[in-house]
Formats: structure tokens, C-alpha cells, sequence
């Protein structure tokens, strides 16, 4: 996982908060984010569970495997954000 | 004509009274200066909306009771039911509330404008207001020099508050004087012709003056002098509320048939409640005396029992009318036909949404939407299929697949009606509205929502041009280009899809992040559609020419899906703030779409989506 960006942009929102630009962000805004993005992979599964069509499973996988980058992500940030 | 005639006239009024009389030159300028003060309140106010006021009207309009509460309150603050009533067309014409709040906050103005005659009757012409009124000027004047634009609002309003009390000072310093010059009472007429010409006058002042404060100020104040009789000060009140409907009428020429529905709502129930009044002026007398030597008003003291008939007899237009509320809003649908829906006119941006930033920004958001919604049926009506079928398709591979039958329109005059006229409008409304005094998210918000619809506008461009192909490779199957172009149009459709399922959800469970899995998709289809056109170019399964057009063509389609992920993306995203925040530091990156999309398969364009 790729964290370069999400890290540059981590700092921007920073520098932003520190000139009053932006609004701070609480470890609970993300578990909210995670949240959303759990439920999302749930439902994605159970789409999965009921595909017939290999190209509808395949995309599905693709869909997850995309959903489980974005909770590590947000992992991340909760970290970040927490620390 | 008459428009035309008016100015000059009501100048010449003007002209001969100063030449007549300097005392009238006094009741004039006081007029003006309390004229001016409503200004400077009103600018004050909105200083404060997007804040407080506009948060209070969308919660506190949920009922007919809790609408007509809030239309005591806010006049009671703003001390003009015009206002109340201009702001609530305007809240109305943007959508935000409902047409029976609506008339709720009207008949609520009407009570909480009697708290003027109460005001200046019990306090203005007791006390030196002047005293009140000059402290306030020199206060506000520092204040509207403040940078922070509350301070300034705060400011606005303490001026116009201090103007208001010196208008009243001079009205009344006007007609003391006047007295002594010229006795109104002889001009007093009684009985019925009195009540009528009466009512006409008051109706009349306050037409001129856009004000029923300032006619009951000049009422309390002319009856105090005694230059007019009790009876005539009833009818000059009655009046007044009837020609407090102007302002209100005036404001619904620029809203859409919902705030010109409020607007004869307000006209209905003034005419209405002054019409009982004057049939009932008797009784209405006897009550007033009743109620005022019950609350130990002098039975001499007129001003403050004028104050007690405006209250009770405005009171009795709330009792009558709300009972009534429901058949009154049937009449009004009856009377005022919602318009039969001009899809190439924009529904939401009119001038009377453009004071208030929460309207602008609601109505903006409803705009877009509007646009989207036209611009949905284009795309999907361009690459001939329907809406209903691929919403409802378990399969959308296979019913664009069976979808070949060309939909017979012009799209280019389509696109020109029901999109580039509301893209229009909608740049034309963001460079007009005036974002100096609003709040720095609510003027990104409104720009953000300006650039969704210069996305969607691109995104039906481009589908303008895949559309001739798009028709020639799929009415009829011709091997595999048609699969190319069926996997083009499946792809665009499955957007279309998945925006509408973020669409339909939750507000409190969807998140724009969704759109990144779709992100993924499409940037991996579009960078293996040339790899694939190679091999069949290869394998001589697909001519050169047919290639080439394809290429172009799927360039159209994949851009078409970008901007509409864009769009979607900006629309949807959580409007709290810091959530907002969260989900654009989450968002990925263009070039990180790539590196993601690796982990999963991917598929090309022929393989389509079900």
C-alpha cells in the first residue's frame, strides 16, 4: 500500500488546520469513515455470495480487493490522526 | 405607465409639501430616516444568515404551530413583518421550506408585527427616544467598521434600531408642530365612508412607505397629537395590514409559483382579517376598551389602546385562518398552477434565492441536481437505451445488449435546451451572487457545485460525440465492434448505476469513496482497451478503419465517465466538514488509481459489466 500521497496530503490538511483553513479532524470522524467502508465491503460480499456471471464476480473481487485498500488507509490515518 | 408616473408624482408631493410647510419637511424626513433604519436592519440580518437565522428557519418550520411561533419571534426581533414575509417567499421559492410553514410564518408576521404598536406606543412616544437613539448611531458606526462580519451585522442592526427611534423622534416632533398649523380632525369623517377612506389611507401610507410600522408609527403618533379621531386611527390600521401586502407581492414577482402562492396567502389573509375588522368594528371597539381597562391602560391613552386592537384584531385573523389553512392551501394550488415543468428552465436559481447564503447554497445543490438529472436522460437516451431498464436490470450487459433500437431525437437541440440553458444559468448565478459576506466553506461549496455542472455539461459532450457511432455499430449486430461498443455503453451505463446507489442511500451510510472502486475500474478498462484493439487489429478481427473510430470513441466514453465520477465524487461528499476532510485525504489520487487497481483483475471494454 502505497502511502506516499495520503501522506502528502495528510500534511497539507496540517498546514491548512494551522492557518485556520480547515477543520480538525477527530479519530472518530475516521472510525466513521471505516465504518461506511466496512459496511461497504459487507455488501460488496454479499453481492459476491449471489453473482452467477464470472465477469460480475470478477469485477466484485476487484471492488473488494479496492475497499480493503481503502480501511488500510484509513488504519492508517485513524493512527495518524490518534497519535 | 402608472410606474412611470409615480416617481414624479410622489416628488411633486414631496416638493409642494417642503414649500408648504417645514414642519412636513420634519414628519418627511423622519419617515425617511425610519425608511432607512429598516434598511440598514435588514442588511444587518443578513449579516447573521447563514449562521443562525437560516438554521432556525428550516428546524423550526416543521409544524403550523412551531411556523407561526417562529414568525412571531422573527418579527418580533426584526420589527418588520415584510421582511419575515419576503425572506419566507424567498425560503419557499428555494425549496427549503414548505408551502403550509409558509403561509404559518405569514400569519405569525402579522402577530409579531403588532409588538410595533406596542413599542412605539409604550415606549417610543413616552421617553425621549432621541436619547436612546444617538448613543446607538455613534455605538453602531464603530461596530460596522469592524473587519468580523457578525460585529458589522451587529452593528447594521444597532444603526437601524437607531435610526428607527429618530425617525419616530422626528415624525412625532413633525406632527406636534403641525398641530397648531392644521387640525386633521376636521377632515375626520365618521361612520362608514370614514372607515372606508380611512382604511384606504392606511393602506395607501403604507404602500408609499413599504412600511406598516411606519403607518402605525404615523397613526400613534397623529392620534396622540390629535390630529385624527380613534375611530379614523382603527381604519388607518386596518389598512395598514392590507397594504403590508405589497412588499410581499413585490418580492414574489422574482420567485417561482410557491412564493407567489405566499404571497396571496399573505394578501388573503390581510384583506380577509381587515374585512372582519371592519365589519365587526363595533365589538372589536367594546373589546378593546374591555381588554385595556383590564390591563390599566386610560381609558384616554389611544395609542396604547391601538396598540391593543392591532394585537387583538390580528390575533382574530390567526384564529379565523389557521382552521382554515388546509382548504386555503387547496385554493391556493388551485388558483396558482404549479407550471406544467419546463425542464430547459432552471427550478431553483431565481433572484429571490439570492440574498441568503443557505438558499443560494440549496438551491445551487437542487440546480445541479436538476442539470443532472437532464443530463442522465441525454446519455442514456444518446447511446439508445432507458433509464427505467438499466436501474432496474439485475444485468446491464445484457439489456444494453438487447437495447439496439435507435431512441429517435435530436440531441444536439436537446443538449441545448435541457443542458447548456441550466449550465448557463448556473455559471451566470455563481458570478452574480455576492460572496464578500458569506462563509468561506459556503463559497467553496457554491463554486465546487459550479464545477460538478461544467463536469456533467463535459460529460454529455462527449457522449454528443460517441453517439452516431455508438448507434451505427449496435442497431444491429456486426460481430465484434458491436460487442466494443456495447461494452462502451454497459460501461457508462454501470456509472450511471452505481452514482444513482450512492444517490438512493443513506446520507448516513454512503460515502463518496464508493466511486473510487469505479475510479479503478474504468482506468483500468481504458488502459486495456488499446492493447486488446491491437490483438484484434492483429488477428484481422477488426478492420483499421473500425479500430481507429473505436479508439476515438472509447476516448469519448471514458472521459464521459470520468468527469461523471468527478462530479459525483464533489457532489456527494460528506457535508460535515471534518468528515469532508477525511474523505479527501482517503480519496485516491489519479496516479494512485493504477497502483491500486493492480491488486484486483480487471476487465476490458468488450467484456462489459453486468
Amino acid at each position: 500500500m502505497g502511502l506516499e500521497k495520503i501522506a502528502e496530503k495528510l500534511d497539507s490538511y496540517y498546514d491548512r488546520l494551522e492557518r485556520g483553513k480547515a477543520t480538525k479532524i477527530k479519530p472518530s470522524h475516521v472510525e466513521k469513515a471505516i465504518v461506511k467502508l466496512n459496511a461497504r465491503q459487507e455488501a460488496l460480499n454479499r453481492e459476491l455470495l449471489e453473482a452467477r456471471k464470472p465477469s460480475k464476480k470478477e469485477r466484485l473481487q476487484c471492488k473488494l480487493a479496492t475497499v480493503r485498500t481503502q480501511i488500510e488507509r484509513a488504519e492508517w490515518l485513524l493512527d495518524q490522526i490518534g497519535a | 405607465m402608472l410606474g412611470r408616473l409615480l416617481l414624479p408624482t410622489i416628488l411633486l408631493i414631496l416638493a409642494l409639501g417642503f414649500w408648504a410647510s417645514t414642519d412636513f419637511q420634519e414628519i418627511a424626513a423622519g419617515v425617511a430616516i425610519f425608511l432607512f433604519g429598516m434598511l440598514m436592519l435588514e442588511d444587518g440580518f443578513k449579516l447573521f444568515s447563514g449562521g443562525f437565522l437560516e438554521r432556525i428557519l428550516e428546524k423550526a418550520t416543521s409544524s403550523v404551530t412551531k411556523s407561526i411561533g417562529f414568525g412571531i419571534l422573527t418579527t418580533t426581533i426584526m420589527q418588520s413583518s415584510s421582511l419575515v414575509s419576503v425572506i419566507a417567499i424567498s425560503f419557499l421559492s428555494a425549496g427549503l421550506i414548505t408551502l403550509v410553514a409558509g403561509v404559518g410564518i405569514i400569519f405569525g408576521a402579522n402577530i409579531g408585527t403588532t409588538t410595533g404598536a406596542w413599542l412605539v406606543a409604550g415606549f417610543g412616544l413616552k421617553v425621549n427616544i432621541s436619547a436612546y437613539a444617538l448613543p446607538m448611531l455613534a455605538i453602531s458606526i464603530v461596530l460596522v467598521f469592524q473587519k468580523s462580519k457578525y460585529l458589522r451585522g451587529a452593528g447594521f442592526v444597532l444603526a437601524g434600531l437607531g435610526f428607527l427611534f429618530l425617525g419616530i423622534h422626528y415624525m412625532k416632533e413633525g406632527f406636534e408642530a403641525f398641530k397648531d398649523q392644521f387640525d386633521l380632525t376636521r377632515f375626520a369623517m365618521t361612520g362608514v365612508a370614514g372607515l372606508v377612506v380611512y382604511t384606504l389611507v392606511g393602506a395607501t401610507a403604507t404602500v408609499v412607505m413599504q412600511s406598516s410600522h411606519a403607518t402605525v408609527v404615523l397613526i400613534i403618533t397623529a392620534l396622540a397629537a390629535g390630529q385624527i379621531s380613534y375611530e379614523n386611527a382603527l381604519a388607518l390600521a386596518i389598512g395598514a395590514n392590507i397594504g403590508t401586502t405589497v412588499t410581499a407581492i413585490i418580492g414574489a414577482f422574482t420567485a417561482n409559483f410557491q412564493g407567489k402562492r405566499l404571497a396571496l396567502a399573505h394578501l388573503i389573509f390581510n384583506v380577509v382579517t381587515a374585512g372582519v375588522a371592519l365589519i365587526f368594528i363595533g365589538p372589536l371597539r367594546v373589546s378593546v376598551d374591555f381588554v385595556s381597562a383590564g390591563v390599566g391602560i386610560p381609558d384616554t391613552d389611544y395609542a396604547l389602546k391601538l396598540a391593543v386592537f392591532h394585537t387583538i384584531f390580528n390575533l382574530l385573523g390567526v384564529f379565523l385562518m389557521v382552521p382554515v389553512i388546509r382548504p386555503l392551501i387547496r385554493f391556493l394550488e388551485r388558483t396558482i398552477v404549479q407550471p406544467k415543468e419546463d425542464l430547459s428552465q432552471p427550478k431553483y436559481l431565481s433572484q429571490a434565492v439570492g440574498e441568503f447564503p443557505l438558499t443560494i447554497q440549496t438551491a445551487m445543490r437542487k440546480e445541479v441536481k436538476h442539470l443532472y438529472i437532464n443530463a442522465v436522460e441525454l446519455i442514456v437516451h444518446g447511446l439508445n437505451l432507458h433509464r427505467h431498464d438499466i436501474f432496474t436490470t439485475k444485468d446491464i450487459a445484457a439489456t444494453v445488449a438487447a437495447s439496439r433500437s435507435p431512441v429517435e431525437f435530436d440531441i444536439d437541440e436537446r443538449y441545448e435546451q435541457r443542458v447548456k440553458t441550466l449550465h448557463s444559468a448556473i455559471v451566470e448565478f455563481t458570478t452574480r451572487i455576492n460572496t464578500k459576506d458569506m462563509a468561506e466553506n459556503v463559497v467553496e461549496d457554491i463554486y465546487t457545485l459550479r464545477d460538478v455542472a461544467t463536469g456533467i455539461v463535459r460529460a454529455v459532450k462527449a457522449i454528443k460525440h460517441l453517439r452516431r457511432n455508438a448507434t451505427h455499430f449496435t442497431e444491429r449486430d456486426q460481430g465484434v465492434v458491436t460487442d466494443l461498443y456495447n461494452g462502451l455503453r454497459t460501461e457508462i451505463a454501470r456509472i450511471l448505476v452505481e452514482i444513482r446507489k450512492l444517490e438512493l442511500a443513506d446520507p448516513e451510510d454512503r460515502s463518496s469513496l464508493w466511486l473510487d472502486q469505479e475510479r479503478i475500474q474504468v482506468e483500468n478498462d481504458a488502459q486495456n482497451t488499446n492493447g486488446r484493439i491491437e490483438a484484434l487489429i492483429r488477428d484481422q478481427k477488426l478492420a483499421v478503419g473500425a479500430a481507429t473510430s473505436f479508439l476515438n470513441d472509447s476516448n469519448y466514453a471514458y472521459s464521459a465517465m470520468r468527469e461523471l465520477l468527478d462530479a459525483a465524487r464533489a457532489y456527494y461528499i460528506e457535508t460535515e466538514d471534518a468528515m469532508a476532510e477525511v474523505e479527501r485525504i482517503l480519496s485516491l489520487e489519479d496516479d494512485e488509481l493504477s497502483d491500486v487497481g493492480k491488486a484486483g483483475p480487471s476487465r476490458n471494454a468488450s467484456e462489459g459489466a453486468s
